[in-house]
């Protein structure tokens, strides 16, 4: 196998991968720290990608741009719905010590809604939005980097950061870590839980409102788009640790580059099989993920 | 309220409605049930809608002019099942239809992959099916007598894209030695592939890339990447909408050149919604396989008032999927008058007799509708077009083809573009 080939093939990998990362970040986010799986994941992303289309064809925005609206208002969403219709269930079933299950069939029936609500408002169509930037590359031989997923990446990499510093440093990101250790010692060192638990998912959701933004300048926006975003978020938040940030970037790398090289060995049909076989591997080896602390 | 005010309240109810229902069933016009599976939500959405329309429209028409004449101008009511382009969704709102809507007879359901399942489950309770869309060549080929299609099955559409190829070669002398296959993974793309494999055979090239992918893919620069290693003269890809989409924007990207074209066998390539999505460059000079005749509405005025009803509803001119719905929903018509009742066995017969070479039904441009011993429509053809300036032309069979058009072959590089 030609050398240029793969090397191309690894840098096709690792760009896709940081998208994928980016976008598993809520979900470990939101598992991390409590302990919820939001099936409802893919259907934020699809918001956090309407909304900017939707501003663009509509009042003519820039995509990039729209960030100023839509990441504040994905984070209202994915706070009113923890706050709205999570936590009622928690405070019912408070006296559990593991978090109730019942709040995954909750999400599932909000991924549900969500999707037939779009489809029925905005039909089954795929609109894509049209920018002479969306077709800019960066050309070196066989290697063509479009101009908009590199930016994509690159604001992957830059929200890892952020969020990392986020959670290290400031005092509200040293809240929610300590909530996802253990959630009743934190509340007796005087930490609103409900709200740490609402500012969680609302950051979580405000992420992928930032990557839809991103993505819309290449991708194409329908009802249905988050879903394959969502599987393999899933893979991606087990595979890089649940509840790490960086984690979930190494995972997402991880997973496009078995994903680009493999499929050059192999038929993509196949390659997907490598994923699981890493997946499989670092569970046995590793159960908390690469990255994941003992939970 | 006490229990036993409840339960008078309760019979009296029951009743009352039970006398009600009686009336007004035998004051209603008696209605014929016809059921759709279609893709309506999920992957191939857009099309099952475009599908769905077709039929409405075609409906709309045969209630407005007498309904089934030969049933005392019973209406036509159709019921839609969302296959949701999932195969075991398809199955069960089969069974749906069949069981609890108690539909004669069924039409569906686009995807190769649903109708396989779906036209079994069909059989199995004896109820007619007409297939709409689907081309995997086994779902007529079991011996089931339930089962019809009108439309090509995989080994038409292949023979026809090289038939194409052929003619080309011959009419300008120059032809590609090495041909590439680029398919979605499920039934359909996989049916498409191991007939370009046989065929590429029988005609001398040589197939020098055999690729599917799963559906639903993010990103196409692996499969790109090792297509462009292979240098292929001529590319054949098998997508649904929203991977064409993907697929044609990174082509555009990439520039790579196949000196003898982009060959796309349709679904994405076929959808409106597809070249919303796409820019010009992508799809110029790009060759597809349409379904049928894409220049209907030039050649066919009659077409024109059924193509006014399906564009105030779908904002858009009918295309092949809308033509499919359409034509499907007048064949079970035809077939209907000719059984005088809702028998299914009456129904399917009605159905083996048909013999169509004029009317509505063939909106979708071929010359008659007849089924073989296997349920296939023996005269179902498509044409090949060129998307020149933004305009999809005709190009194959050359009795389809406009006096003023001609073929970009070799397809110009894209330094020349």
């Amino acid at each position: 196998m030609d050398p240029l080939i793969l090397g191309i093939a690894t840098v096709n990998g690792v760009i896709m991968g940081g998208l994928y990362g980016a976008v598993a970040i809520g979900l470990s986010l939101i598992f991390g720290v409590m302990r919820v799986i939001n099936f409802a994941h893919g259907s934020f992303l699809m918001v956090g990608m309407f909304t900017p289309y939707w501003m663009w064809a509509l009042f003519g925005v820039n995509p990039y741009v729209s960030v100023i609206v839509t990441a504040p208002l994905l984070f209202t969403m994915g706070y009113l719905m923890q706050a709205t219709i999570i936590s009622p269930l928690f405070k019912r079933e408070r006296a559990k010590v593991l978090e109730p299950l019942s709040v995954l069939m909750l999400t599932a029936g909000v991924f549900l809604i969500m999707d037939n609500a779009a489809l029925l408002l905005f039909g089954p169509d795929y609109r894509a939005v049209k920018m002479d930037f969306s077709l800019k590359v960066l050309r070196f031989g066989l290697l063509t980097i479009n101009y908009a997923r590199l930016l994509a990446f690159l604001m992957s990499i830059m929200i890892t950061v952020i969020l990392s510093y986020f959670l290290a440093s400031t005092d509200l990101g040293r809240s929610i870590r300590a909530t996802a250790l253990n959630r009743d010692a934190a509340a007796l060192c005087g930490i609103n839980v409900p709200r740490v638990y609402n500012v969680t998912f609302g950051i979580g959701c405000a992420v992928l409102g930032i990557i839809g933004c991103f993505m819309v300048p290449f991708y194409y926006v329908s009802p249905s788009v988050g879903v394959a975003f969502g599987i393999r978020s899933f893979i991606i938040v087990v595979l890089g640790g649940i509840g790490s940030i960086p984690g979930s970037i190494l995972g997402g790398i991880i997973l496009g580059v078995v994903e680009s090289v493999g499929g050059q060995f192999v038929t993509a049909t196949s390659a997907v099989i490598f994923s699981f076989c890493i997946f499989i591997l670092v569970l046995f080896f590793k159960p908390t993920g690469l990255m994941g602390q003992r939970v | 309220m006490s229990n036993q005010r409840i339960c008078v309240l309760l019979l009296v109810f029951l009743t009352l409605s039970f006398a009600f229902s009686g009336t007004v069933s035998a004051q209603a016009v008696k209605e014929v049930v016809v059921g759709f599976v279609l893709p309506l939500s999920g992957g191939s959405a857009t099309i099952g809608q475009q599908t769905q329309t077709g039929a409405i429209v075609a409906a709309e028409q045969i209630n407005m002019t007498g309904g089934i004449a030969s049933q005392d101008g019973a209406k036509i009511k159709l019921v839609f099942g969302d296959s949701q382009t999932k195969p075991d969704v398809g199955s069960s709102e089969t069974e749906r239809l069949i069981n609890r809507e108690k539909v004669s007879v069924i039409c569906g359901a686009y995807n190769s992959a649903v109708s396989f399942p779906a036209s079994e489950v069909a059989e199995r309770y004896k109820t007619p099916w007409v297939t709409t869309g689907s081309v995997k060549d086994e779902i007529t080929e079991r011996g089931f007598k339930y089962v019809f299609r009108t439309c090509n099955k995989a080994v038409y559409d292949a023979k026809e894209q090289l038939e194409a190829i052929k003619l080309f070669n011959q009419e300008t002398g120059k032809g590609p030695r090495t041909i590439a296959h680029l398919y979605e993974g499920t039934d359909w793309g996989r049916s498409h592939a191991a007939n370009i494999r046989k065929l590429c055979k029988d005609y001398g090239y040589e197939l020098i890339l055999d690729e599917a992918y799963p559906p639903g893919q993010v990103d196409f620069s692996p499969q790109l990447l090792k297509i462009r290693a292979k240098k292929p003269d001529l590319i054949i890809i098998a997508l649904y909408t929203p991977d064409h989409i993907i697929f044609s924007k990174q082509y555009l990207e990439s520039k790579s050149d196949f000196p003898f074209g982009v060959h796309s066998v349709g679904a994405g390539s076929e959808d409106p919604a597809f070249y919303k999505a796409v820019p010009q460059e992508a799809v110029e000079f790009m060759f597809v396989q349409d379904d049928w005749q894409v220049d209907m509405l030039e050649v066919m005025g009659w077409a024109r008032g059924a193509n006014k009803m399906y564009k105030e509803r779908l904002g858009f001119d009918i295309n092949a999927y809308g033509a499919q719905g359409y034509s499907n929903m007048w064949v079970i018509y035809d077939a209907l008058e000719r059984a005088g009742s809702t028998d299914k066995e009456k129904i399917r017969e009605a159905l083996v007799k048909t013999n169509i070479t004029s009317g509505p039904a063939l909106i979708t441009g071929y010359q008659k509708i007849s089924f073989d011993e296997n349920g296939q429509n023996t005269f179902a053809h498509g044409v090949i077009s060129q998307n020149i300036e933004g305009k999809k032309i005709s190009m194959w069979p050359l009795a389809n083809r406009p006096a003023y058009a001609k073929v970009a072959w070799p397809v110009p590089a894209w330094s020349e573009r």
